[in-house]
């Protein structure tokens, strides 16, 4: 076994690059349901780009943002979104995972826990939101494989941020017992505050964009660089991103020693 | 060389009290009262590498929560363990690699999929190269008896032919031990004794230690030569099956049948169970002699049918359930 870090590194992208793959062939055993999914969210979300066309065009702009940088921010948001639940489907099922003692299939097998569990499931409508943001991209002018590029870079940064505060979130089950009602309202509240012009926010509200609810490392920030085609923002958000990671990481291994396991049937869908 | 040790291992839970009714409840919501329960407390034991070894108890003894801090997912409360030399809460990854695990009720495999895609998967999660891999997974393939079902969805396999592939899919990293915690739950008894032949064939073969939690006795008959039991969180017994089995010797059961009806009566020795022309008795070998017992029946009346058996493993080991601490030696 190479325990250099490359040797560790290329054996965790094996392991992700397998999860990955069995997570797909899973889901594609049933190729209408797939489809109907994929589809539906990407409907789903065109009503919302709908709705955002006629409201901006009678109001002319709503917080500083036009058509073009409401859409933006759908498709940024979107396809992050759809990332992280496309790669860590468990990152919204954590907390009942831990809360029903079913870790123990995860923390029997020699990889990281926190990394296996998360990784192991992918969300099928969220292939529909990773999609969607792609497909809104191809319809916006401009066009181009710079803007395709740095697109999938503050897309890739916001779907880590993403990751970490849901899984965050989650990780409350291992202090609180179920705390699937507050996991639920802070994903929600991350969600929609990403999805609005900072702008109409009252400004006293704005710190907890870039701290607990870090809707401006996924949609305001993001949008700024995009618009501005700023590269040089791209490995600050990174490492932004890396620090909202490294804080759920540690959240999970101090809840892991509250787990207390369970004698539930279980199976891995 | 030791594989496996506990020295005074102890796990406490804390769990919620609440009496019943509205009140109770509406109290619990300002003032949640806890009270500490001991799972496990203060066992200890020492398993060499290769043996195999059955770890008993009733429901809630605590085995489970035994095993899961012998394998790293529970933290002990107190005390120590060691496995293949590590310590399991601390170096719970490193150990994983070494050790392998079946749960009857839980399952590695995935459910929708063929277990060859499962088995590719735990191959990247052990990180065994591609070409050890296969030679492994064709090994056991063969030697489970697996390989025409390994690209059937999981979900249309029989139980037992999902067994098969959980154990056959923890064993692919060829782990030097095996922890099983109710393996043949809902087996029917050919599945059943198929996986006890595999078990027993994998410790001769490849010198696997194979700790087993089962409240199916033939389970521990046949793989197992040693037996822990464990009752309310403690060992209560840690011998071998043989001395185990001769527990069993030390009582035997005695039927007797009459041609016709008649008064069954011994010194000393009351039947367990009597009829107008038949009874039953649990004779203690060390009180009373069986050759002096079946001559006194015989001398009683006609006898029809006369029958002496070993009480069975199962009545021992209920026993020693039933005596708890008492029995502790």
């Amino acid at each position: 076994m190479d325990l250099s870090i490359r040797g560790r590194a290329r054996a965790y992208a094996t392991f992700l690059g397998a999860s990955f793959s069995a997570n797909l062939k899973s889901v594609l055993e049933y190729r209408a349901n797939f489809l109907l999914q994929v589809f539906g969210m990407m409907l789903n979300n065109a009503a919302f780009a709908l709705f955002w066309g006629i409201l901006i065009d009678r109001t002319g702009g709503i917080g500083g943002y036009s058509f073009e940088d409401v859409m933006v921010v759908w498709a940024l948001v979107s396809t992050a979104f759809g990332l992280a639940h496309v790669v860590a489907g468990n990152v919204r099922s954590l907390g009942d995972i831990a809360v029903r003692g079913e870790l123990d299939v995860y923390l029997l097998q020699p990889k990281d826990a926190f990394v296996n569990v998360l990784c192991s499931r992918t969300v099928v409508s969220a292939w529909g939101d990773f999609l969607y943001g792609y497909l809104v991209l191809c319809l916006l002018p401009g066009l181009s494989a710079g803007r395709l590029l740095l697109f999938s870079l503050l897309a890739a940064e916001g779907a880590l941020v993403f990751a970490a505060a849901f899984a965050a979130a989650e990780c409350l089950a291992f202090f609180l017992g179920n705390s699937r009602s507050l996991s639920e309202a802070l994903h929600e509240f991350l969600l929609s505050f990403s999805l609005y012009p900072e702008k109409v926010f009252d400004p006293g509200m704005r710190w907890a964009f870039y701290t607990i609810l870090p809707s401006g490392f996924i949609a305001f920030v993001p949008l700024a660089a995009f618009k501005a085609m700023d590269w040089g923002l791209v490995p600050i958000l990174f490492l932004v991103a890396a620090a909202y990671m490294a804080a759920s990481y540690a959240l999970f291994r101090a809840g892991l020693r509250r787990y207390e396991s369970g004698n539930q049937m279980g199976t891995r869908l | 060389m030791g594989a496996i040790s506990a020295r005074g291992l102890s796990k406490t839970f804390s769990a919620k009290v609440k009496p019943e009714g509205l009140a109770a409840s509406l109290r619990s919501l300002v003032k949640p009262e806890r009270r500490l329960v001991e799972a496990v407390r203060g066992v200890s034991f020492e398993v060499e590498r290769g043996e195999a070894v059955a770890f008993l108890g009733p429901n809630g003894a605590g085995k489970s929560t035994t095993i899961k801090m012998l394998t790293g997912i529970l933290h002990p409360s107190g005390g120590r363990a060691e496995v293949l030399g590590l310590d399991p809460s601390r170096r719970r990854v490193e150990l994983a690699r070494s050790i392998g695990a079946v749960f009857g009720q839980k399952s590695q495999l995935w459910f929708h999929l063929p277990p060859s895609d499962s088995f590719r998967l735990l191959g990247a999660v052990y990180e065994l190269d591609r070409r050890a891999f296969e030679a492994r997974r064709d090994e056991l393939a063969e030697r489970f008896g697996i390989r025409d079902y390994l690209d059937v969805p999981v979900r249309k396999l029989s139980l037992g032919e999902r067994i098969r592939c959980e154990i056959a899919a923890s064993l692919l990293h060829s782990p030097a031990a095996l922890f099983l915690d109710e393996p043949t739950i809902g087996l029917d008894v050919v599945a059943k004794r198929e996986v006890r032949a595999l078990l027993e064939e994998l410790r001769a073969d490849e010198g696997t230690t194979i700790f087993l939690t089962s409240h199916d006795i033939g389970d521990i008959e046949k793989v197992c030569k040693r037996a822990i039991v464990i009752h309310h969180g403690a060992v209560v017994v840690d011998e071998s099956m043989k001395d185990l089995k001769h527990r069993s010797l030390a009582k035997k059961l005695v039927g007797v049948k009459y041609a016709r009806p008649t008064a069954i009566e011994l010194p000393g020795l009351e039947p367990v169970k009597r009829t107008a022309d038949a009874a039953r008795f649990e004779v203690d070998t060390r009180a009373h002699r069986i050759e002096e017992l079946l001559r006194a029946l015989v001398e009683l009346g006609e006898v029809e049918d006369l029958t002496v058996e070993d009480e069975s493993l199962e009545s021992v080991i209920a026993a020693i359930y039933e005596d708890g601490a008492g029995r502790k030696e």
